[in-house]
């Protein structure tokens, strides 16, 4: 059971938990499977890009980017298959498109040795802008989505959304990566601590430019979500995601000092902030409040963690004093 | 030929990265003048001023904010809330002296809000400031809904879209000339600009020597309220509307616009010269790509290419130099060479 509380990730369900009762409490629609439905489908999107941030945030890093690359790269497989392209194809380019941005990012925050949060906000104005540029007025509708795409967000498996599980088996695969890799295991000591890293002899650029490359795929890979999802893409696809995504990280338990936290914190934290906002919506509570609930969340989840990081040392520091 | 390479080595000394602005500046406007004569009517200019005026009054703050090693990406939503205010206030009934007062007070509860946060919790300001972006933007919808309110006074409105009688000039240089004056000299000449310097080059140093940098940097935070606040007074009167939605991405123009300006990210280095020039040349490359009618889009990349260009560039030529250097340290005489330059 103490096992059990220390995880990192513990508090968080507990949070998630109490939330949906009570929420569920004031309108019992929420705990019907379509209320559970409705929650796990609205947080597929945020969920997957979130896996991707953890990569980065883990780091000690932050990737801004992401919410440019998933509208750009939803709008071009939606074009390529309009024009008759299958879907195989379409997926390479809106992939393809991620691992560029993120590569870009990765050159320069690694070998420049740039930060990374004024490096992918300039690549979110940059795609973004060729975006719009490339897109103008033009949208994808429903019509023109690829039959598969559209399928998948409709069905469901053994009542979890196809689209939420899709994101459940990146969010694992990078999840065990992370934990049982030697080279994922280099990502938490690179945000733990930068130098000593250095002297433990990890190739920090190399490992630094690859996590940047493969977030950025994801962001990719997740424009199909996005597509599938909405059934359309437009100039406006994603923007502004990138809050949302940082925000579900960091009260998952993914520290934006670096080092600590794991992807399924980061899909509980998604999981959460949705659960808010359809709460909201069945209390009758206007949806104006979303954002204000959301930035709130975020603030109270750093200085929470703050607050039991600074609690923790100084109980370690008493026992030392004590044994001494 | 020694002599000119010799005054090659001296402008090549001299020329800091605020100055290289400058001169940016200077061939822009040429370049500008001898694309479209329009560039340079006194209408156009006149345009550029209004065009770039809330990002430079938020600039100079902000100009602050990162020499100390603080950001915050707050700005924009800090501007519509105050703007948001106002107008609510308005819609309500009070007058618009008395709204604008309140929006004011509110963006300077905004800064404090986050001035706390960072340095009484001891939080990284960049996570406070994504966090109270999307909060004060939640609370402008908050406030007025869907509506924008644009019924304002014709006096004030008025005043948002003349220019200054028998000048070109539009009236918020009223706000911005004194502003920038003060903002260069308490930075630059005073003991508070220099606790800024040393508070961004190490914190800790600062506390040291006796800095009260938690308090310090709280005014900055508050400051940087402040003067978001009276960017949303001239917003407001610019385009004579509140709406929730004002002034979205603005905090990124503002901070590629201080980088570009040589200020350091890392803290520690930044002239207000550098910023001021930057924020005109990023007026006059917006007017005169609209004026060879590029389209928004395109201006969104070149903020983002001025942006990533800002901070590549110093790190490559440093890169250079100390690739250079360690090839010319083994031989004696180049190394003494190469002190004497």
């Amino acid at each position: 059971m103490r096992k059990l509380i220390s995880i990192r990730e513990f508090p968080i369900f507990v949070v998630f938990v109490l939330f949906y009762l009570t929420a569920g409490l004031g309108n019992h629609q929420i705990f019907t499977t379509s209320g559970l439905h409705d929650i796990l489908f609205g947080s597929a999107i945020v969920a997957l890009l979130a896996v991707a941030e953890t990569l980065i945030i883990v780091m000690k890093h932050i990737d801004l980017s992401i919410g440019s690359v998933i509208g750009f790269s939803s709008y071009l497989i939606g074009k390529n298959a309009s024009e008759g392209h299958g879907l195989f194809f379409c997926m390479s380019i809106g992939v393809g498109l991620g691992l560029l941005v993120g590569a870009l990012n990765g050159l320069l925050v690694a070998y420049f040795r740039l930060p990374s949060l004024v490096v992918t906000l300039g690549t979110l104005y940059l795609v973004r802008g060729y975006f719009s540029q490339v897109v103008g007025g033009d949208f994808i509708n429903s019509g023109q989505v690829p039959k598969l795409l559209t399928s998948m967000a409709t069905h469901t498996f053994v009542k979890v959304p196809l689209l939420f599980i899709v994101s459940l088996i990146v969010a694992l695969i990078v999840g065990l990566y992370m934990r049982n890799m030697r080279s994922g295991r280099d990502l938490y000591a690179i945000g733990s601590n930068h130098s000593a890293a250095l002297l433990a002899g990890i190739n920090v650029a190399h490992r630094t430019f690859w996590a940047f490359t493969a977030a950025g795929g994801i962001a990719g890979f997740a424009g199909a979500v996005l597509l599938a999802r909405y059934g359309q893409a437009q100039a406006n696809s994603g923007l502004g995601i990138e809050l949302n995504v940082v925000a579900a990280c960091v009260v998952g338990g993914v520290a934006i000092a670096g080092g600590v936290g794991t992807v399924y914190g980061a899909i509980i934290g998604a999981i959460l902030l949705q659960t808010i906002v359809l709460a909201l919506g069945a209390l009758g509570v206007s949806q104006f409040w979303q954002g204000v609930v959301n930035g709130a969340l975020l603030i109270a989840a750093i200085s929470l963690d703050k607050i039991l990081s600074m609690r923790s040392v100084r109980t370690q520091i008493m026992r030392k004093v004590q044994h001494d | 030929m020694i002599s000119v390479k010799n005054n090659l080595k001296q402008l090549n000394q001299n020329l800091t990265w605020d100055k290289g602005v400058g001169i940016l500046l200077v061939l822009t406007v040429i370049f500008g003048w001898v694309m479209t004569p329009d560039f340079a009517s006194t209408s156009n200019l006149g345009f550029v001023l209004q065009d770039i005026g809330e990002i430079l009054i938020i600039a100079l703050p902000m100009t602050f904010l990162i020499i100390a090693g603080e950001i915050d990406l707050s700005v924009a939503s800090t501007l519509s809330l105050a703007s948001s205010t106002m107008g609510y206030a308005y819609r309500s009934g009070l007058g618009f002296g008395i709204a604008v007062f309140i929006g004011i007070l509110v963006s300077i509860l905004c800064g404090a809000i986050n001035g706390f946060l960072v340095n009484y919790l001891g939080l990284q300001s960049l996570a406070v400031t994504i966090g109270t972006m999307g909060l004060f933007r939640g609370l402008c919808f908050v406030l007025l809904g869907n509506q924008p309110v644009n019924q304002l006074p014709d006096f004030w409105a008025n005043l948002g879209s003349e220019s200054i009688p028998h000048t070109f000039l539009p009236w918020s240089v009223v706000i911005i000339i004194p502003s920038v004056i003060i903002a260069w000299v308490v930075l630059h000449r005073t003991r508070v600009g220099r606790w800024t310097f040393v508070t961004g080059i190490s914190a800790e140093a600062a506390r040291f020597s006796g800095i009260p940098d938690k308090r310090f940097k709280f005014w900055l935070f508050v400051a940087t309220g402040f003067m978001s606040g009276v960017a949303a007074f001239v917003y407001t009167l610019r385009f004579a509307s509140a709406s929730p939605d004002s002034a979205t991405g603005y905090e990124l123009s503002v901070i590629a616009a201080v980088l570009f300006g040589g200020v350091s990210i890392a803290g520690g280095f930044g002239t207000m010269w550098g910023v001021l020039f930057s924020v005109l040349e990023l007026g006059a490359i917006r007017s005169v790509l609209q004026l060879i009618n590029f389209t928004a889009n395109a201006l969104q990349m070149v903020s983002g290419a001025l942006l990533l260009f800002s901070v590549a560039l110093p790190r490559v030529i440093e890169m250079l130099k100390t690739r250079r250097e360690a090839r010319v340290k083994p031989s004696v005489t180049s190394l003494t060479s190469s002190r004497s330059v």
